[in-house]
């Protein structure tokens, strides 16, 4: 399966292509997608944590649109970069952590994005939600160790 | 400090102990972890196959040492889009093709592996003329 994957014509592309329009370019787009998403997801949970409290949480609403769309981008060079060398990848444990702590990372944004949209806290309002909060903490730290285990792909 | 204010800092200090943890390795894609820059490691052999691909290509070759044990070597090279731009091809190293090599051996234990390497003809002279670099590959990055 993962043999399969590798020698089709789009991962030998993405691998033996010598264009800079290959495999840089494709790269370079996943980790343009990870600023936005962890980007725009950090902006949500340092507000949620004190940050800018006179930004209305609400405001920030359109963030998460902005997450997905990247986050899409992500998905999709991601797949590219994994095609290309299936067989190694799909046997790297830490790709594997890489992957759940993704998962795990986006239940967070989608359960920090209910608080928003149902919290509506005013502005100047004293204290975030203190779910909120915790969710913000674990987010970001997710999102930290998500980045870790990707770069530790190339290593372990 | 509030306890927000606590909070903020502490998942801070957090976030910064792990993206340290992975420091080393991440500050500039060095070859350190997986070759020892300290020392060199010469070889001389035929080619059996060239990997020409991202993110890092491979030649590996055949060689004999002084004692007459024979091993493959495997040569780790910078990405096919970049050995392009020096002037290099899929096909500049064929399978049989007589190279030296001199580089930086590799840290693991027995094994025959080497980064960073000036691979040349026997005789010494550069495989490609005129490129951008004739004959020092880039190391992997």
């Amino acid at each position: 399966m993962m043999a399969w994957l590798e020698g089709t014509g789009l991962a030998t592309w993405v691998r033996e292509s010598p264009s800079l329009w290959a495999y840089p370019t494709i790269l370079t787009l996943h980790t343009v997608g990870l600023g936005i998403v962890v980007g725009a997801s950090a902006v949500v949970d340092f507000r949620l944590l004190g940050f800018a409290r006179r930004v209305r949480l609400i405001d920030l609403s359109p963030l998460f649109g902005m997450m997905a769309w990247a986050f899409l981008l992500n998905a999709t060079t991601g797949i590219l970069l994994f095609i290309a060398d299936a067989t190694t990848k799909s046997r790297q444990p830490v790709f594997y952590v890489k992957l759940s702590l993704i998962f795990v990372a986006l239940w967070c944004t989608f359960a920090t994005r209910r608080i928003i949209r149902e919290g509506n806290p005013a502005p100047g309002a004293e204290s975030a939600p203190s779910k909120g909060g915790r969710l913000a903490v674990l987010s970001l730290l997710l999102w930290a160790g998500a980045i870790t285990a990707g770069r530790l792909m190339a290593y372990l | 400090m509030n306890l927000r204010r606590w909070i903020v800092v502490g998942s801070v200090a957090v976030i910064g102990l792990v993206a340290l943890a992975g420091v080393p390795a991440i500050a500039h894609h060095s070859a350190a972890p997986f070759y020892d820059a300290t020392k060199r490691v010469a070889a001389q052999g035929t080619v059996t196959r060239f990997l020409f691909k991202n993110p890092h290509s491979f030649l590996y070759f055949d060689a004999t040492d002084d004692k007459g044990q024979k091993a493959e070597w495997q040569i780790e090279l910078g990405p096919a889009a970049s050995l392009t731009r020096t002037g290099w091809t899929p096909e500049t190293l064929k399978p049989g093709t007589a190279i030296k090599a001199e580089g930086q051996p590799s840290r693991a234990e027995g094994s025959h592996g080497m980064c960073c390497a000036k691979i040349t003809r026997p005789d010494g002279t550069p495989i490609v003329a005129g490129g951008r670099v004739t004959e020092e590959q880039q190391p992997p990055r």
